[in-house]
């Protein structure tokens, strides 16, 4: 799983991009960059778009304008199941679980892409991660609690062996305790070299966990900073983190 | 009215329950996928069973030869079917993509009707499927027989594909939340695709052995089993496979019974015994005989 980390180099970029619903704009002149190596997030209130965002890069919605480069490829204009097959992983809003399939089951959906005699190698690399997951290997994802279900979220991401690890708010409706787990996990996986980008709504973790942060209103970028400057950022603080 | 009399009536719905069953299993997994209610379903059934009688009668194939053309034919017009009138209309609702698989079902059925007319064309048997056997006082043709283990030998291997292979956990997925499935890298398109052709092949298996069985095709043949099976699929809970098939059977053999103790004049009431059911589904069960809230068991 280790990964040459030249870093420096940029993974994924977007450049200008607009996107949105229809009619409705939701995304003005957005612009990006993930170094290789990076934990990078995206923090914002709700509805602000940075769920857009992340499904304009796996082109769950096409972007109007602008370019997206992954690997130095453009994959704007690409399907989705295209862009996922180029290496990156995606751990959906909601956890989105396939809540018919066991647990095995939905590993092996993460697994797609994968040839089958790499699929027992990444499914022992997952299970070390997430040894919870290996105990219920055969229950059914519905059935699982909450911070379970992220577990597997995460290693469904995860068994494609990602360049870049996407997650939409993997800390919702969890139980403070495990959110700090989950990002301990997160942190792990980044040490073995996946570069990944999240979105986070529990402000202070994420920037704690993240090498690069930017702040997100109005479908636009409004501060991108070093992580831990801006955890210090006097509007930062009082708006996202509830410090007065 | 003694128990022989029951057995040999179950008995002869045997291989009406079996089509039944291939075809609900089709019409529960193309739901599954594509959340369509593909009402041109019995038209692919149709036309396998057209095809495998112009093999035989019109090229001289054997039977095993006639069939593989007759899934072969359904396959391609399943396919196209869901290229050129499903997948267009996909994401435009539910009323849209139902309109147009009555509009497929329609327009095929009258193509047939201007080619051949409307009137019944012979299904040639072979001789080695005209066996009759007695267990007892019990009459069973060898044809009810095979029919009946050939499909419960489809069903199992479906069901063991379906939960064992890639591709059958990934139809299971797309079924669960196309959108997620394909950001798990799934082309849904593909799987869709490979779900009309599992589907259609059914369908011209289920459409040699009625062709078989009663010994005559014609182009409407597909309306009222293609309505039974879809109600089959309803009563299995629909998205669910195995309880498709159980429920093809059921209605098959209630069917028969239904007719069988009736007085015989009312014996064109057969039609009416799903749409009886169909209602009483509806108003006490509308979610199936078989758990069906989790969906492609």
């Amino acid at each position: 799983m280790v990964k040459d980390s030249t870093n420096n180099q940029n993974l994924l970029t977007l450049k200008n991009i607009e996107s949105g619903y229809g009619h409705v704009k939701v995304l003005h002149n957005v612009s990006l960059k993930v170094k290789k190596g990076q934990i990078v997030t995206i923090v914002g209130a709700n509805g602000v778009g940075k769920s857009t965002t992340i499904k304009t890069i796996l082109g769950l919605i096409k972007a109007n304008a602008g370019e997206i480069k992954f690997k130095g490829e453009t994959i704007n204009g690409l399907e989705t199941y295209e862009i996922v097959a180029s290496g990156i992983g995606y751990s959906p809003e909601g956890r989105e679980v396939f809540g018919n399939l066991n647990v095995y089951e939905n590993l092996r959906i993460g697994a797609y892409t994968v040839d089958k005699k790499d699929f027992s190698e990444r499914l022992e690399e997952v299970y070390k991660l997430f040894p919870r997951l290996k105990e219920r290997k055969n229950q059914e994802a519905s059935s699982l609690s909450g911070g379970e279900q992220q577990m597997l979220a995460i290693a469904r991401a995860l068994m494609q062996d990602p360049d870049l690890l996407i997650l939409d708010e993997p800390s919702l409706g969890l139980a403070p305790i495990i959110a700090e787990e989950i990002f301990n996990r997160l942190a792990e996986i980044n040490q073995m070299g996946t570069t990944i980008l999240l979105i986070e709504q529990n402000v202070s973790l994420a920037l704690q966990l993240s090498d690069h942060a930017y702040v997100m209103e109005k479908g636009k970028f409004v501060l991108d900073e070093k992580a831990s400057v801006l955890a210090e950022n006097d509007y930062v603080q009082k708006t996202y983190m509830g410090i007065a | 009215m003694d128990l022989t009399y029951i057995l040999q009536q179950i008995l002869n719905a045997l291989s009406l329950g079996s089509m039944l069953a291939l075809l609900a299993v089709g019409y529960t997994m193309i739901y599954g996928v594509l959340g369509l209610i593909n009402f041109a379903h019995g038209e692919v059934f149709m036309i396998g069973a057209f095809a495998a009688m112009y093999a035989i009668t019109g090229l001289g194939f054997s039977l095993p030869i006639a069939l593989i053309i007759a899934i072969i034919a359904s396959v391609l017009v399943g396919v196209i079917l869901e290229r050129f009138c499903y997948r267009p209309v996909q994401g435009s609702g539910d009323i849209t993509l139902f309109i147009t698989s009555l509009a497929a079902s329609i327009g095929i059925r009258s193509l047939f009707i201007m080619f051949f007319g409307s009137r019944s064309l012979q299904f040639p048997m072979p001789e080695y499927l005209q066996g009759i056997r007695f267990w007892g006082d019990i009459l069973i043709t060898d044809l009810n027989l095979i029919i009946f283990i050939f499909t419960v030998l489809i069903t199992l291997a479906l069901s063991l594909f379906i939960r064992n292979t890639k591709l059958g956990i990934a139809m299971r997925g797309v079924s669960y939340n196309k959108e997620t499935a394909e950001a798990m890298g799934i082309n849904s398109n593909s799987i869709i695709v490979a779900t009309f052709v599992i589907g259609s092949a059914l369908a011209a298996v289920a459409g040699v052995a009625w062709g078989l069985q009663y010994g005559n095709v014609r182009p409407a043949m597909g309306y009222h089993p293609g309505i039974s099976g879809f109600i089959a699929a309803v009563l299995g809970g629909i998205g669910n496979i195995t309880g498709a098939a159980i429920s093809g059977f059921l209605l098959g053999v209630g069917q028969v019974l239904f007719v069988a103790f009736l007085p015989s004049v009312y014996s064109g009431l057969r039609p009416l015994f799903v749409w009886i059911v169909l209602f009483i589904i509806l108003f006490y069960k509308p979610t199936g005989l078989f758990r069906s809230n989790i969906k492609w068991e």
